[in-house]
């Protein structure tokens, strides 16, 4: 199977282990990720913040050169998963002009859900060499691989279910919690920290209430919001593990603690605890 | 006590809508004007204020989801643009989820934030409306947004230095800077798209311009 892979800035940056493990699990699952030619940013926030032109413009670019290959999207950030499929039906509603040739006809995927399908969570399971048995952990999903659902078309938007199935699959004990789809603050914090700190501190706070020992998730900046804050290490730390690295995790003969150093709630002693590394 | 919520609530100074003020035609201008280029069926609403409620924000906000579609119907522009509100929201889409008449709530928050920046009136939130512009600023330089790059873009503005020392913020995110260095996630150095002006074209024509 052949996909178009949409990586995204963060997974060049502040998220460059997701982008390793995402590397390892495809090759494993026989996959062939296609990175789109020459692709550029999606705009994220700040485009259609700012001008809405340009938050249709910008992911047409990288759809444009994805169907010229002609692979179906797949993207592992949800906010680009979000402003892929948002361009594409405003495109199909042709109410700007693109500069580049685009129909907007090809699927996209959120990975999650892409890897979640029962086709693709049996495969992950003949993999699994060693369950991550004990482990403790909640899904968090934050917003816009979500909502809105006429754009992401999730119908179970209020509950979803793509992670829990995935971490189900590879032996995780999920626990069930209310916070799935509440706002972690996005870059918010950027210009107003105390804002980004309450919004993620609540989430890691039910997290723990509900007794989870980890939080698992997609999305890049989801990810640095909860472990970012965990910096200083003042609390009882609580993983936070991109879904690709536990399946990773678990399909892997040699576990290198390597894998993790770029985390600040450090996910080794859970693993080891629970002789998982 | 967050100092922020206090004097959002207890400013002296006049508070949106306190003032009586008259309509005459505007408000359905402005309405018309909203509901055209969002879509965004702001007839509907009858103020149940379910999207407050929804709204992981609202309690840093000036004006609530619900009283910025009143607003809107009202034709009170003005305050809308000059509000926080307009630059707290988040685009998490709880409002517009949980609306139960499909007012797009999200959206037409999202649109005023558009008129906003293209208007006379200074933000309110400047470092957050000064952040979305770097981003961009950044993106079309580059065609991709490297962390590293884009913060030193932020920090080279003029007064977000200051503004972070006023606030006293500045220690606190010059630590997570540097650990977010130590950690590698930062990354001096990145990628770019090769056809980076295509890009550029493309975003100084949809501000109007002939290229
Ligand atoms: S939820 Fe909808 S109907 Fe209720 S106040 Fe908000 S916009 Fe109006
Ligand atoms: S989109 Fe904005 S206004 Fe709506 S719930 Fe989210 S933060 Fe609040």
């Amino acid at each position: 199977m052949k996909l178009s892979f949409y990586p995204g800035c963060s997974l060049e940056g502040m998220a460059a282990d997701y982008a390793r493990s995402i590397d390892a699990v495809f090759k494993a699952l026989d996959i062939d990720l296609v990175e789109i030619d020459d692709w550029s940013c999606c705009g994220a926030t700040a485009a259609h913040s700012l001008s809405e032109a340009m938050s249709v413009i910008l992911p047409a670019r990288n759809l444009s050169a994805a169907e010229q290959m002609g692979l179906d999207i797949v993207a592992p950030c949800a906010n680009c998963f979000n402003r892929l499929r948002f361009s594409q039906q405003m495109i199909q509603k042709k109410v700007l002009d693109i500069p580049w040739p685009v129909t907007g006809d090809l699927k996209i995927h959120d990975m999650t859900r892409f890897l979640a399908q029962p086709a693709m969570i049996k495969q992950i399971k003949k993999r699994v060499l060693k369950p991550l048995n004990g482990l403790k952990l909640v899904c968090y999903y934050g917003c816009q691989m979500v909502r809105p659902p006429r754009i992401t078309g999730y119908t179970d938007y209020e509950n979803p279910q793509t992670l829990d199935r995935i971490a189900d699959a590879v032996g995780a004990r999920v626990i069930d919690w209310s916070y799935k789809a509440t706002c972690c603050g996005a870059s918010i914090g950027i210009g107003r920290r105390e804002i980004g700190n309450s919004l993620t501190k609540r989430l890691l706070d039910k997290a723990r209430q509900a007794g989870a020992e980890a939080v698992v998730v997609s999305c890049p900046l989801c990810q640095s919001n909860l472990d970012m804050i965990q910096k200083d290490g003042l609390e009882q730390p609580v993983p936070v593990f991109y879904f690709t690295e536990l399946i990773r995790l678990c399909f892997s003969e040699r576990r290198d603690p390597k894998w993790f150093k770029m985390h600040f709630a450090d996910p080794v002693p859970l693993l080891s605890k629970i002789n998982a590394i | 006590m967050n100092t922020t919520v206090m004097d959002h609530n207890m400013s002296s100074e006049r508070r949106p809508g306190e003032e009586r003020k008259f309509i005459g035609d505007r408000g359905d201008y402005f309405l018309n004007r909203i509901q055209g280029e969002t879509n965004g069926n702001v007839s509907a609403c009858y103020q149940c204020e379910r999207c407050t409620n929804a709204c992981p924000v609202s309690h840093f906000m000036d004006i609530k989801p619900h009283q910025v579609i009143r607003y809107v119907q009202l034709g009170w522009r003005e305050d809308l643009l000059r509000s926080s509100t307009i630059w707290v929201c988040l685009s998490c889409e709880m409002c517009t989820t949980y609306c139960p008449n499909e007012v797009r709530v999200a959206e037409i928050i999202n649109h005023l934030r558009n008129i906003a920046a293209h208007s006379s009136i200074a933000p309110k939130e400047k470092q957050l409306a000064v952040f979305h512009r770097t981003f961009l600023e950044v993106l079309s330089k580059s065609g991709r947004v490297n962390e590293f790059r884009l913060m030193k873009a932020f920090y080279s503005k003029p007064h977000i230095l200051s503004e972070k020392i006023k606030s006293g913020n500045l220690k606190e995110e010059l630590l997570l800077g540097l650990a977010l260095l130590k950690k590698g996630r930062l990354k001096p150095f990145s990628t770019r798209s090769k056809l980076t002006k295509d890009i550029r074209k493309a975003y100084i024509q949809s501000r109007g311009e002939i290229v």
